[in-house]
């Protein structure tokens, strides 16, 4: 690591201590923090439920981080395609009587395929264009999904009640049984992909295209079939989360944006194209929107707010994120 | 390009804006304001082309400086009892500065993360215009004091869009302009040649967040009524990039045509089919940008219709 590098992580670490410490703060003077045990349980609380949350977070962030570090395309759908997978997910619950995870088998090649057919239809036209071509093409057929969805489901927002109970873990810590069943799924896909990265050919095949397309494509790899399986796969990912958001909060077709921009959020706090450092970022994100909803007033309107603040923070810092390469 | 070229093309500006100035009595209130939006867009695609389309920097986020000047005209006019006209000097003033002190840091950003920051950026005000109820009523929204005003509406989008055009065709044709796209082409050898990337890029997001915002107060006070998501809509944004795309992006004259053909086209699918006209939209934005990058003018370039120089 060269010094400058180093420096400029120290830096973001302590933009991250500014930004855990900045809820308290503004908690404090408005009297929101408490010393009593019953705070600190509820502060427990929204830190482990926040932990959860962030794994299923992380898990649909890796989709877009999957498409941004093989073919340089920023997907302004991905969060559309979040949205997606809640739908599919209602539609199998209401109407077929499947169960939310069994139903993941379903939607899960559905969702695959639909992503193969994007890439072959729109985005290898957009591979190696400037990137206002790739957020154009993307931004557009999010509103296609956003649109299409409204009209055969409506605005109205939709629940799936699904594991409605609560986990006890003390006498004043409980979090929601449908996050916890979310986390272990959102887990084991997570470490599913990742071994399929790490260990496949396939997956090896990807990441040498992520590093270096012309190189790859020079050792025999055949890229655009690299590229199918990338946006399969990003779009499965992307389904599954919401399939796992689905079962914890309501949905409508307008939701998809908030979690396009969570997912940017998280991929340049971890790192673009890093996998890891998506998981990281997934937990840490969560867990401060947790600590803002609980400690500062006007809370979910500041949530987002207090992701994008840090979003553009982390960019001028270190562009490369926690784990990334510096490459901007 | 030759100074006889230069006054043809003013000419034709003259011209352009001698009709629009004498059509209003011969519209009716519909037409009237179909006109005055079709100017904003014009107004919005040439701005957002002078950083966008000239130094190659992709805001994703320009909306926030249109917001800002519906925002700044609003409240001067709801709250302080100011006459709308002097609030579109404040909205200018507003934005310029607000675009020096947010393009300061961001524009160091390159390419993708450039236009993510500016994506976060434009939904962080947003979130700020519905929380600061004490500025700006919160997600109420503001109504504007009514009376009729779509012929003086009209007459300062006139006034803007001429002037907008002027200043695009001015900056395309300056060597400040001819600096801004060596920084488009390769930012490092421009440094090295002496420019000052730095203030030069700043330059244009400042001059590119000035005209949006005087056309968000203008139409703050032709809609009469503004609130959060409907001034920071993204995709304003979008329209801004695609009409530029459409027509081509880095010259003068391709935004105003992609805004006239876009806001048009839009316009009458939204007439004729109300519920399918957001899909039939993103749809065209697919099709746009994956067959159509450079646009209608690199289009009739690639085909011998038009010279490079002509159309710039």
């Amino acid at each position: 690591m060269e010094r400058s590098d180093v420096r400029s992580l120290y830096r973001l670490a302590a933009l991250l201590a500014c930004a855990y410490a900045l809820p308290f703060a503004i908690g404090g003077w408005y009297g929101a923090v408490h010393a009593n045990e019953r705070w600190l349980g509820y502060l427990a609380t929204v830190v482990i439920s926040g932990v959860l949350q962030g794994g299923v977070y992380a898990m649909f962030a890796v989709g877009l981080t999957l498409i941004f570090g093989v073919m340089r395309i920023i997907n302004a759908a991905h969060g559309e395609m979040v949205m997606m997978g809640a739908y599919l997910t209602w539609v199998c619950f209401f109407r077929l009587g499947l169960d939310p995870l069994l139903a993941l088998v379903l939607t899960l090649p559905v969702a695959f395929l639909f992503g193969v057919a994007l890439q072959k239809v729109v985005l290898h036209a957009v591979v190696g264009q400037p990137e206002l071509t790739g957020l154009l093409v993307t931004f557009g057929l999010g509103l296609v999904i956003v649109y299409v969805t409204e009209l055969i489901f409506t605005t109205d927002f939709r629940t799936i009640p699904y594991a409605p109970g609560t986990v006890r873990l003390t006498r004043t810590i409980a979090v929601g049984q449908s996050k916890v069943i979310s986390f272990v799924i959102a887990v084991a896909i997570s470490a599913g992909v990742y071994l399929f990265l790490k260990l496949s050919r396939l997956g090896k095949a990807i990441r040498a295209t992520a590093l270096n397309a012309e190189v790859a494509m020079v050792c025999g790899i055949p890229v655009r079939r690299v590229y199918l399986i990338t946006t399969g796969l990003a779009a499965a990912l992307a389904v599954a989360g919401g399939a796992l958001v689905s079962i914890q909060f309501g949905f409508n077709p307008e939701t998809g944006t908030v979690y396009t921009l969570q997912a940017f959020t998280i991929i340049i706090l971890g790192g673009r194209g890093h996998y890891v450092g998506a998981l990281i970022g997934g937990v840490m994100l969560a867990v401060l929107e947790g600590l803002v909803s609980l400690l500062v007033p006007n809370g979910t309107a500041m949530v987002e707010l207090a992701a994008y603040t840090l979003m553009i923070f982390v960019l001028l810092i270190r562009p490369g994120g926690l784990m990334g390469v510096k490459d901007a | 390009m030759t100074r006889s070229e230069h006054l043809r093309n003013l000419l034709a500006l003259g011209v352009l804006g001698l009709v629009l100035a004498l059509l209003p009595p011969a519209l009716n209130v519909y037409l009237r304001s179909f006109a005055l939006f079709t100017m904003m867009y014009v107004v919005l695609a040439l701005s957002w082309n002078i950083i966008s389309g000239f130094t190659g920097y992709t805001s994703f986020g320009h909306v926030i400086f249109y917001g800002i000047g519906a925002y700044a005209c609003a409240i001067l006019v709801a709250d302080h009892g100011w006459h709308w006209l002097p609030t579109l000097l404040v909205a200018a003033g507003v934005a310029a500065a607000v675009g020096v002190a947010l393009g300061y840091p961001v524009l160091r950003l390159k390419g993708p993360y450039f236009a993510i920051a500016m994506l976060g950026a434009a939904e962080g005000v947003r979130v700020v215009a519905t929380v600061w109820d004490g500025l700006t009523h919160g997600g109420l929204g503001i109504s504007l004091p009514s009376v009729e005003n779509s012929i003086a509406t009209y007459y300062a989008m006139l006034g803007l869009m001429l002037i907008t055009i002027l200043v695009a065709y001015a900056v395309g044709h300056s060597r400040f302009g001819i600096r801004l796209n060596a920084i488009r082409e390769d930012e490092v050898a421009a440094e090295a040649l002496g420019i000052n990337a730095t203030a030069y890029k700043l330059a244009a997001f400042a001059l590119s967040a000035v005209f949006p915002a005087v056309a968000g107060g203008i139409q703050a006070y032709k809609v009469l009524y503004i609130d959060p998501p409907s001034v920071f809509f993204v995709q304003i944004t979008i329209a801004m990039a695609l009409m530029s795309m459409l027509g081509g992006k880095g010259t003068v004259i391709g935004p105003i045509v992609g805004a006239v053909l876009l806001y048009t086209a839009q316009e009458l699918t939204w007439v004729n089919f109300p519920t399918a006209h957001l899909i039939a939209y993103g749809l065209f934005i697919v099709i746009v940008a994956r067959f159509m990058p450079r646009g209608l003018v690199g289009f009739a370039i690639d085909r011998g219709w038009a010279r490079k120089g002509m159309v710039h």
